[in-house]
């Protein structure tokens, strides 16, 4: 406690004087420049620059295929409505991409790919920027964004353009040719011949889903979106489709602009839905009503390396994680989601707890329920605005589609949410996964302002090209996040 | 550069965060071994820097700081423990207005809240870390005392995002993360092998700290990466002192150190993160910060009696 003058003074003396003690020099850990040359090339260093950040994920609306208003539009332009709207949104100069990367499940792929090519053209993206597409099942559209993320970390390119589309209206769900003999001597390459509804069945039976579980969840499914379309949370998400229908009687065709989902029943009931038969097992539990929605759409995603996004004063949406695909007993694809999250989750160092919102497809609410329930997340966080079984299930689509929704919730919450999954089942037995963090910019940026005269503040070294030298002079933009900083300097300026 | 001179050695000096030719100067008699303390509040003019008003103290003062409620209020951390507050627009008589003894050791360190207004925290030599509320008519005691670290807490700083959240450097050569709304340390940082004088949140990514050290660097850390640093920044002779983040460039710090220098250092720039190194003090340079209010405005304290403000271009 309270020392004597003298014995105070000596103890001040005495800790004082420990601090100048000569000490080791502290260990040299930074790197090197390496003199062999260019210093550069020669140490790749990833640092929160090279981080892969989404900057913008639009979609269109999702409507009912063969009656909805998107029945008549073909993938060409559901693509380049989000590919135009994306770049209109970021004002990117189209010549940037370094690929384009389409998840497309039904369309005939040779030209399904042309169409994506057809799509860039529509979208005014110059003939240098590459198109291709990519088919895992229901999960293309997330595959297309990991895809971009995984190639932009290899470092083929700084800035990419992913994307998902599906027009079931046009191209239904179909097997075409014979079927391989041999398929019934492998058990489970019987199971891939299995129908979607059929797997659903199989999930329900084995795991205990009741008829009424699966109800419940359809009939949340539907509130949750209803109450999320009503409250206009889909509104930053959506870009309007403008394009035609042709009346089912009378063949004319109408010029419309398309610019809500479609499939959403707020109105549904579990009785109403009770009512509803079992369509692929007697006595089964799988209806149309708790089963996701046959649908058209599409939706794009635009990713880069943050230090693209600084340099082009994007705000980040998001930034891509990891991403993991596993397979399963393709007679219970539906569990695919409670395989891939793990696994994802583990690469990203996270665990369920650590993420805040989820978007699950609901293929099936038998599956989805399940895995739900398996993986023991609290179902709070999973599909806050409904899931395909109210918005619908645009296979190539679904992956991009959920990974908008998906950010622009999490941006809506801001603090409150930092990470979060997307995740579904894949037919033939698989499921992936893929985390996303928040960006952590809820505004955007709009405090920035470019500085005018040569630029003291910061090395030269220290500003990136393109920042410095804006038109031959030297100017930087110096974002100032005031408001939590101090007030008083934004009161000043 | 403006300069004033002080009748003892300058421990800490801060720039008001409302007014931004208002200064304020914590010294101390004899480097703060024993005597007297003397809190100075200078006016930065383009006659040079005048003194406005002046307190003594029966102990030497280590640090000061000023309230982000009010721009006249001004706590100081005495090395008899306690902290007192000034009202720097009222009458000398009036002044201090009230005192908070709790430290059973030296007060070293003030940090004013800057989302809760009415917050302050105080670290001393007894080891432990005390929350306050200069609320009028609040209570006169801590509203939380924070023990766990086993040495003296030379440095608490809140971090400049969360009102929540504050670090706190200490001899025991470790920094921890606390949060108010957990019970104990949320991030313990074993973060040199030797005391740890000095810490700092970084102004534009909440999740980078500096720290500084008897060991003569100076690390940044991120704090969900608490295993390795991402930099380590070497250049002082003697174990640095303070060291502080620039409130108008993500990337840029400044420190000063017992080998009388200061200097300022860009991370982003490697392998040689120096800027620049100042040696306008002939003693151990103990006191620095950064203005809020005027960009790249920079003052530092020393045991010389000096305190000198000069921009970070000069």
């Amino acid at each position: 406690m309270e020392a004597g003058p003298s014995a105070q003074a000596f103890n001040r003396l005495s800790i004082l004087s420990k601090q100048m003690l000569p000490v080791a020099d502290a260990q040299q850990l930074s790197m090197q420049t390496c003199s062999a040359g260019d210093s550069a090339a020669y140490e790749r260093r990833t640092t929160p620059l090279d981080e892969v950040v989404i900057v913008s994920a639009l979609r269109t609306p999702l409507t009912k295929a063969k009656r909805g208003g998107l029945r008549d539009t073909d993938a060409i332009e559901l693509l380049s409505t989000v590919f135009k709207a994306v770049l209109d949104q970021t004002h990117l100069d189209p010549a940037a991409i370094g690929d384009i990367v389409v998840g497309s499940v039904l369309g005939p792929s040779s030209q399904r790919a042309n169409e994506a090519r057809i799509a860039s053209f529509f979208a005014g993206i110059p003939e240098e920027v590459p198109v291709r597409t990519v088919n895992r099942q229901c999960s293309s559209g997330l595959q297309a964004i990991a895809d971009v993320a995984a190639a932009i970390r290899a470092g083929f390119y700084t800035v990419g353009l992913a994307a998902g589309v599906e027009t079931m209206s046009s191209t239904p769900m179909a097997w075409e040719g014979g079927i391989n003999s041999r398929i019934s001597e492998f058990p489970k390459a019987q199971g891939c011949m299995l129908p979607m509804g059929v797997t659903s069945e199989n999930v329900a039976a084995k795991f205990g889903v009741s008829r009424r579980t699966q109800d419940e969840f359809a009939v949340r499914s539907h509130k949750k979106a209803a109450a999320a379309a009503a409250a206009g949370k889909f509104k930053e998400e959506i870009v309007p489709v403008k394009t035609k229908v042709i009346d089912l009687k009378t063949q004319a065709e109408t010029p419309v602009v398309i610019s809500a989902d479609d499939g959403i029943r707020a109105d549904v009931s579990v009785e109403a839905l009770a009512g509803l038969r079992a369509v692929f097992r007697k006595d089964g539990s799988t209806t149309a009503g708790n089963a996701s929605q046959v649908t058209d759409g599409a939706a794009a995603v635009l990713l880069m390396t943050r230090r693209e996004a600084i340099k082009r004063g994007l705000p980040v949406l998001g930034i891509f994680r990891s991403f993991a695909a596993v397979g399963v007993d393709p007679a219970i694809m539906g569990v695919g989601p409670a395989a891939a999250i793990p696994a994802a989750l583990a690469q990203a160092g996270l665990t369920t707890d650590d993420i805040d919102v989820y978007e699950i497809n609901e293929a099936f609410a038998s599956q989805a329920s399940y895995s739900i329930a398996k993986l023991g997340i609290d179902e709070s966080k999973v599909n806050p605005n409904g899931g395909a079984i109210a918005l619908g299930h645009p296979l190539g689509a679904t992956g991009a589609r959920c990974t908008a929704t998906l950010l622009h919730e999490m941006r809506r919450r801001g603090r409150a949410a930092r990470f979060g999954v997307v995740s579904m089942c894949i037919g033939s037995g698989m499921g992936a996964a893929a985390v996303f963090e928040a960006g952590g910019e809820v505004d955007n940026l709009m405090n920035a302002r470019a500085t005018t005269g040569p630029n003291t503040q910061l090395s030269r070294d220290a500003v990136f090209d393109g920042i410095c030298d804006v038109a031959g002079s030297s100017q930087s933009i110096i974002a100032k996040d005031s408001v939590h900083l101090c007030s008083a300097v934004l009161h000043q300026s | 550069m403006p300069r004033a001179r002080t009748a003892f050695n300058a421990c800490s000096v801060r720039f008001s965060p409302f007014n931004p030719s208002r200064i304020a100067v914590a010294t101390a008699q004899n480097f703060g071994i024993i005597g007297n303390g003397r809190q100075h509040v200078f006016e930065m003019s383009p006659a040079g820097m005048q003194e406005l008003v002046f307190y003594d103290t029966a102990d030497g003062l280590y640090d000061c700081c000023w309230s982000e409620a009010h721009e006249n209020i001004l706590l100081t951390a005495s090395g008899d423990g306690s902290v007192r507050v000034y009202d720097v627009a009222a009458p000398p008589q009036a002044n201090p207005l009230r005192m908070f003894k709790e430290h059973t050791h030296e007060c070293c360190s003030l940090s004013a809240n800057l989302h809760r207004r009415d917050l302050f925290l105080s670290s001393a030599w007894d080891d432990s870390i005390k929350l306050w509320s200069m609320e009028a008519g609040g209570p006169p005691s801590s509203l939380r005392t924070f023990q766990g670290h086993t040495y003296c807490v030379y440095t608490v700083a809140w971090s400049p995002q969360h009102g929540d959240v504050f670090l706190s450097a200490s001899g025991d050569t470790t920094v921890r993360v606390w949060d108010l709304r957990q019970p104990g340390p949320t991030l313990t940082l074993a973060a040199h092998a030797f005391e740890v004088l000095t810490a700092d949140w970084c102004k534009y990514n909440d999740c980078l700290i500096a720290t500084g050290s008897v060991d003569k660097s100076i690390k940044v850390w991120d704090v969900r990466q608490p295993g390795r640093e991402l930099t380590v920044l070497l250049g002082h002779n003697y174990a640095v002192r303070r060291v502080l983040w620039s409130p108008h460039a993500e990337t840029l710090l400044a420190s000063c150190s017992y080998d009388m220098t200061v200097k300022l250092w860009d991370t982003a720039v490697q392998p040689r993160p120096l800027v620049k190194s100042w040696d306008h003090h002939t003693e151990f340079a103990v006191g620095l910060d950064w203005s809020m209010l005027s960009e790249g405005l920079l003052a530092s304290a020393g045991w010389d009696q000096q305190v000198v403000v000069w921009h970070q271009a000069e």
